[in-house]
């Protein structure tokens, strides 16, 4: 009787399917992956039932910060481009491709609109480590920088949605101040940034 | 991929004389690979934001020119119930007469921002509506935030009108009288 002949098989085990899956996976998650925009003051958002996610595009979000600093970012670099054109024209300060490219890249800000110039000519390193001042919301002296962001931002891209980002522990004068601004401008509906509730509290 | 040889004992031809090398696998080992790849997945899965944040949608009464104010009709008081927030979280509701003369007497409650408090406090002002007016939606909150107030409270306020489902709702400043007498009356500061 012959002898039935066992063949070899190697022991390891063949990893070409998991890799496959593994990198498919990967793949997934660099496309999808968003990384946390950067803030320029750390805001605790409250929580609420609301089940509306916002949207990524036509944003012009303020940041209240709890100690009432006011911060302003537009979401599409394209529109910021064109606000500050017309901010540079109103405010009289001319401005490089340089101080351009880094308003255009500058997700949130807040600060005196004529010290922009100054803060644009800084070095990218300087510009993340400044303390910035928040946006000159008082209308005393004739000035009416917020007003005049809200005006210009809503003539260049008039699909914009307001949303207000605000701490919890923002006090109420601050958030009226922005209010007052925006209704001034005859903008009555604004979205107020949450989180999901997690649990009954 | 590699999947060149599987070492088999099948393929030998006795009349072969040739030398031949020390057959080698071309199979790679994979193993780095994926202890790579699922390096990567960790590392973004924990850098990617999932929650993402949600809205919530407030509208203001549009600013009146002063003629409007003078057409819009004025609603019964009986139907209404004010929402004051104050500093330190506290809560003050209180239901203005339809008439104020000088035995008018007005009952101010201190709520708190949980369920039993101002939820409560929204349902039997639903209840007490629906008696009046036979449909609890007539129901219309004034929410006066003090300056003193927070954003959370806000939210938390607004947040409470969804869940009781109180259809008429609006944030007003506290610039009626009796605003400022329960605001003096509590110790709140107004500016």
């Amino acid at each position: 009787m012959p002898k039935v002949k066992i063949p070899r098989k190697s022991t390891s085990v063949d990893m070409t399917a998991m890799c496959d899956v593994a990198f498919l996976l990967l793949t997934f998650f660099i496309l999808t992956t968003k990384f946390r925009p950067t803030e320029a003051v750390q805001i605790d958002i409250p929580s609420s039932t609301a089940r509306i996610p916002i949207p990524d595009t036509d944003i012009m979000m303020f940041q209240i910060g709890p100690d009432g600093r006011t911060f302003f970012g537009l979401s599409d670099q394209p529109t910021r481009l064109k606000l500050l054109d017309r901010l540079a024209s109103t405010y009289n300060f001319p401005l490089s491709e340089e101080q351009k490219e880094a308003f255009r890249v500058m997700d949130i800000w807040g600060m005196d609109i004529r010290s922009l110039p100054d803060f644009l000519s800084k070095p990218p390193a300087d510009r993340m480590n400044v303390q910035q001042p928040g946006l000159m919301i008082d209308t005393t002296g004739g000035q009416h920088q917020v007003e005049d962001l809200i005006l210009f931002s809503r003539q260049e891209n008039n699909k914009l949605r307001i949303a207000i980002k605000g701490d919890k522990k923002t006090e109420y004068r601050y958030f009226d101040k922005l209010i007052q601004a925006l209704q001034n401008r005859k903008v009555n509906k604004f979205n107020l940034i949450t989180s999901a509730k997690t649990s009954e509290e | 991929m590699a999947e060149m040889n599987v070492a088999s004992g099948g393929g030998h031809k006795k009349g072969a004389k040739k030398v031949r090398g020390k057959k080698m696998s071309t199979r790679v080992d994979l193993t780095a690979m994926v202890d790579l790849g699922f390096l990567l997945i960790t590392f973004f899965m924990l850098a990617t934001t999932m929650n993402k944040p949600k809205t919530m949608e407030v509208n203001k009464p549009a600013k009146e020119e002063e003629e409007d104010k003078k057409k819009e009709p004025p609603i019964k008081m009986s139907k209404t119930a004010t929402l004051m927030l104050g500093a330190r979280n506290k809560l003050y509701a209180y239901v203005s007469p339809d008439e104020i003369d000088v035995n008018t007497e007005l009952s101010l409650d201190s709520l708190d921002y949980s369920p039993g408090g101002l939820r409560k406090y929204i349902q039997r002002r639903q209840q007490e509506v629906k008696e009046q007016w036979g449909n609890q939606d007539e129901l219309f909150v004034m929410i006066k935030p003090l300056p003193g107030s927070n954003v959370k409270n806000i939210v938390d306020v607004l947040d409470e009108m969804t869940i009781s489902d109180v259809k008429r709702y609006a944030i007003l400043e506290p610039n009626d009288p009796i605003d400022s007498l329960v605001a003096v009356m509590t110790g709140q500061s107004r500016k």
